[in-house]
């Protein structure tokens, strides 16, 4: 597979791939694979934005899920209130970066595990707040969006239609992480990630650049729940637990820390798995699924501790 | 009323800290999250329910079987515990910090489903070892069952500490808490301390397991999960890595829960927003928890 | 390396194209399957299985029945995703599910596209059905409930509480989850509007355990409330009750709650410390229904050895696939629209005492009975 990515066009190639199948998975009698698909994909864009906290930055974050729901909360919330659909967006990304930087204002002087139980407590904050706050998110009785179809003349089927649609936020969002890996930001903050002393004394403004990584995930998250809000119509507070982060922290992982090949692997295999196993396992394994899952966290983990397609750097690193 | 809080604090910072001390051991030694410890704690309760049911009449005779029952949940829950870190974390101890954190996270995965899956998918009614009482002081109603609870948590507390400060294995834990490299080179088998420490760790989380079978009266494949995160949560806000300081956190959090739900109108549905917010600002004000040392780090 | 690619999307594409040969009919039963909510879905799968062993053994249909389970861990995303994976599926003639509300109004929709009839046995928000009159709604009617939205125990409840026990004064818990909360704003309701007072509300959360401190606050209030209101299921207000004893709140200080709880796991949980507990049900007393006390009979029988005890929404699902299995029957075959149809024209009487459905899908059963648990012989008796 390493070799498939040294070609320029690989991305491309399958970016091209993924945007065929919808159309022709009905034919093949796999139309629920587009729903997962598109499934996978909010994931692929969830972990792509923890990838700047965690991946690049090195910040130990189990609250990422709760930005996921202010996305899709704030979507909501702005669409009955007779927002349009892009604008409402365009709304949860700019919440969303904003709740982040303040979090990321106040909690970021914490060190490594510090760090980890403070953005669990927050994402516990978010989504109990969210179901005891009744009158502004129905609490548990959660929301329901009008339907906002934009591709429709594509497809008829929504689920056709969101599938592109986040396939093409991914594709923007693994660019624009590209782009910002490659620039002087991204150097920056693997320098942070390696040494922070060291790039705090080679004039790298820490703080600043640590703040940008952590808020800048947000957006990932917040389009991403956005995104969500609108494909599912429906917004309850338990579609954001704290299970949810911890699938992100170890999509990342597995993946490939600061890895965006990897990270998008990672989310294909861990979200991509138990909906397989859903539709091909007989009825009596069904209940099985999950201690599949759980035992090939731990086999893949062990195999591949650097993850499935590190990223060079960090291959090098854990294997000399 | 209030003494009845009171009591009921210490109840629950007493199981609280019994786990959160679990986390804090191997912290200290490995700097890792032992994200598998939820489940080390369901399944000490677990064992217990299997031990009464094997053995009722052992174990139904009053504090020698409610020892009996303790002293072999906390073995196979710590024997657990070794045998998950043997296979599931040295190999990646070396490798990377967060790597021993995924395999965790599918141990503990495993370990719930296999209990859902072949033990069973409901709540189990747990034995009452010793008959259940209760007495009336200075208005609050306590029951022997909280007394027991109270008990064994110091008890178990005591030797820990014991154990730890004035045992030669004990200043071998320390010494290896302290920089695991060096005492490498002292002559101390770091592979063996771990694995001790892990077994300390886990029986104290399998005893908070048994305690909490006791005190709530039923056990179930998810029991971990939510204490497992309170107390870690507890262990941080004590300063994680710091034995003192597990305990510390344990019983605040649990005051803290009981007092939030207690006397804060609404609170029992704000009580875990209110912990939280409560920790954060500790940790703002503390960034290393309440008794953790600023580490300097050396350039 | 391109090889292996190729040949895994072949095996997929192959697998996806070749199906079962005989002539199988499913009712899918979309539950959460394991994870927290494990035990209530795996309880429903049981009884569904249950109705279809006793149609196939009566050889009620020309066709082979089965209970195909498909799981949404109580995930409202899973539950879309299995909701997709059954409409694909030809052979799936209707769903009895989902469990949760947060699960059933997303999925709903997706049935709609199909369409294909989804009975729900214990989503008691009341957009599960509404939804279907908004203008956002696309498909036609097929959402049907045979469990009552919650305003019909909560109201009966409240007056239980002011005219038969003479209450005044009670404090109201729940679950915050649509069914226990939704029972709970009914209850309050109800209970001022018949001069009654609420003392103080309070929620806790599914999987809480400790509610000392709460029920402290509870028992020293001076107000003096008098009892209980409880929203939620079984293993909470078993845990209430084990602690409201341990705390001296016993008789004439009241708990009462809902269906939720009335299941013998409460004992299990709370042990002799549920004696006494007031729980309503829906339907007539299982006393005077036979064919409910066959029901329990049967189930036992059959699971066994499990350990498994009912649950408090099985008889739910036994009665949501006896529906479809009468539809089925008027329809004249497994026809997806036609069962939809003969669906809205139910008369069904059954575990649940008669079913019929109105406009929206609920059931018209609102008859409420309260029963009171009796710790000695694990039953529920019911109180005038």
């Amino acid at each position: 597979m390493r070799q498939l990515l040294r070609y320029r066009w690989t991305p491309w190639a399958v970016l091209a791939l993924a945007a065929i199948f919808p159309f022709i998975a009905g034919t093949i009698g796999a139309s629920y694979l587009v729903r997962v698909g598109g499934v996978i994909g909010l994931f692929m864009l969830l972990g792509l934005g923890l990838n700047f906290t965690l991946g690049y930055a090195g910040l130990f974050d189990l609250g990422f899920i709760a930005f996921y729901a202010i996305g899709a909360y704030t979507t909501a919330i702005a669409m009955r209130a007779g927002v349009p659909a892009p604008l409402a967006l365009v709304l949860a990304v700019l919440v969303t970066l904003f709740v982040r930087a303040l979090l990321g204002l106040t909690i970021l002087r914490l060190r490594g595990d510090y760090l980890a139980v403070v953005t669990m407590g927050f994402g516990e904050i978010a989504r109990l707040s969210i179901n005891n706050l009744d009158a502004l998110t129905n609490g548990p009785k959660g929301l329901q969006l009008a339907p906002w179809r934009p591709l429709s003349f594509l497809s008829a089927d929504p689920n056709i239609q969101y599938y592109l649609m986040i396939l093409f936020a991914v594709g923007l969002g693994a660019i624009a992480s590209s782009r910002l890996e490659d620039s002087r930001v991204g150097r920056a903050w693997i320098a942070i990630r390696e040494d922070e002393i060291a790039a705090r004394l080679s004039g790298i403004p820490v703080r600043q650049y640590k703040l940008l990584a952590f808020t800048l995930s947000a957006a990932y998250a917040g389009l991403a729940g956005g995104l969500f809000a609108q494909w599912e119509q429906f917004v309850t507070p338990e579609s954001f637990v704290f299970w949810e982060s911890i699938l992100v922290v170890s999509i990342v992982v597995l993946g490939g820390m600061g890895s965006i090949p990897g990270v998008l692997v990672g989310a294909l295999v861990l979200v991509g798995f138990p909906p397989l196993m859903q539709w091909k396992l007989s009825a009596d394994w069904i209940n099985y699924r999950y201690l599949f899952f759980g035992l090939i966290l731990v086999l893949v983990t062990l195999f591949r501790p650097q993850g499935i397609l590190p990223s060079s750097r960090r291959e090098a690193e854990l294997t000399s | 009323m209030l003494i009845q809080q009171v009591v009921n604090g210490l109840t629950l910072g007493a199981i609280y800290s019994l786990i959160a001390l679990g986390y804090t051991l191997v912290y200290g030694i490995l700097t890792m999250i032992n994200f598998a410890h939820s489940e080390v704690l369901m399944l000490g309760a677990f064992m217990a329910l299997g031990l009464a049911a094997l053995l009722p009449a052992v174990f139904g005779t009053g504090l020698i079987g409610l020892a009996g029952m303790f002293i072999l949940s906390m073995a196979g829950a710590g024997v657990i515990n070794v045998i998950i870190e043997r296979f599931a974390y040295r190999p990646l101890r070396n490798i990377s910090r967060l790597a021993p954190l995924i395999s965790a996270i599918g141990v503990s995965i495993i370990l719930q489903n296999g209990v859902f899956l072949w033990i069973s998918t409901q709540s189990l009614r747990f034995p009452e070892p010793v008959a259940i009482g209760s007495v009336e002081v200075l208005g609050a109603t306590i029951s022997t069952l909280q007394v027991i609870i109270l008990a064994s948590a110091l008890i178990l507390m005591g030797l820990l500490h014991f154990f730890v400060e004035h045992s030669k294995l004990g200043k071998a834990m320390r010494a290896c808490s302290d920089d695991i490299d060096t005492a490498g080179l002292m002559g101390i088998n770091p592979d063996y301390i771990i694995a001790l420490t892990f077994f300390v760790g886990g029986a104290l989380g399998g005893a908070a397991g048994v305690l909490y079978g006791m005190n709530y009266g039923s056990i179930k494949y998810n029991l971990g999960f939510l204490p497992g995160a309170k107390a870690f949560t507890a262990a941080v806000l004590g300063g994680i890595g710091n034995i003192r300081g597990a305990v510390l956190g344990g019983f605040i959090l649990g005051f803290l829960e009981v007092f939030a739900s207690g006397y804060i109108p609404n609170g029992a549905q704000w009580r875990d927003v209110i912990a939280f917010t409560v920790l954060i600002i500790v940790l703002l004000v503390r960034p290393s928890g309440l008794l953790g040392e600023k580490i300097a780090e050396k350039v | 390396m391109i090889f292996r690619f190729v040949a895994a999307v072949a095996m997929i594409v192959l697998s996806a194209a070749c199906g079962s040969k005989e002539t199988v009919v499913k009712i899918a039963v979309a539950v959460p399957l394991t994870g927290d909510m494990g035990t209530e879905g795996q309880g429903l799968r049981r009884a569904v299985e249950l109705a279809v062993e006793e149609a196939n053994a009566a050889k009620r249909f020309p066709y082979k029945l089965v209970a195909a389970p498909y799981d949404d861990r109580a995930d409202p995303k899973e539950a879309v995703n299995v909701a997709n994976l059954i409409i694909s599926d030809p052979r799936v003639v209707a769903v009895v599910g989902h469990y949760n509300s947060g699960c059933a109004i997303p999925a709903a929709k997706v049935y709609a596209r199909a369409p294909v009839a989804m009975v729900s046995p214990a989503a008691t928000n009341p957009e599960v059905t509404a939804q279907q009159n908004s203008k956002d709604w696309s498909g036609p009617r097929m959402v049907f409930r045979v469990v009552p939205t919650d305003d019909v125990q909560g109201s009966y409840a409240a007056m239980f509480a002011y005219k038969k026990l003479g209450k005044r004064r009670m404090t109201l818990l729940h679950d915050k989850s649509p069914y226990g909360q939704g029972l709970g704003e009914q209850f309050k309701k109800a209970f001022i509007e018949l001069g009654g007072k609420i003392v103080s509300e309070d929620g806790i959360s599914v999987g809480d355990k400790d509610f000392k401190a709460l029920l402290t606050k509870i028992k020293g209030d001076s107000s003096k409330p008098e009892g209980i209101y409880f929203g939620g299921l079984y293993t909470e207000a078993g845990l209430l009750l084990k602690q409201m004893r341990e705390l001296g709140l016993n008789d004439p200080f009241a708990f009462i709650s809902g269906d939720g709880a009335k299941t013998s796991g409460i004992f299990d949980v709370a042990g002799d410390a549920a004696g006494g507990a007031y729980l309503s049900i829906v339907g007539i007393p299982v006393e005077e229904l036979p064919s409910a006390a066959t029901f329990i009979d049967n189930y036992k029988k059959r699971w066994t050895g499990s350990g498994e005890e009912l649950k408090p929404f099985d008889h739910f699902g036994y009665e949501a696939a006896q529906v479809i299995f009468a539809a089925m029957e008027r329809a004249g075959g497994p026809d997806r629209a036609r069962v939809i149809e003969e669906l809205k024209k139910t008369k069904y009487t059954g575990v649940l005492g008669t079913t019929t459905f109105d406009g929206k899908g609920d059931t018209l059963n609102k008859i409420v009975t309260m029963t009171r648990a009796t710790a000695k012989d694990r039953s529920f008796p019911s109180v005038k």
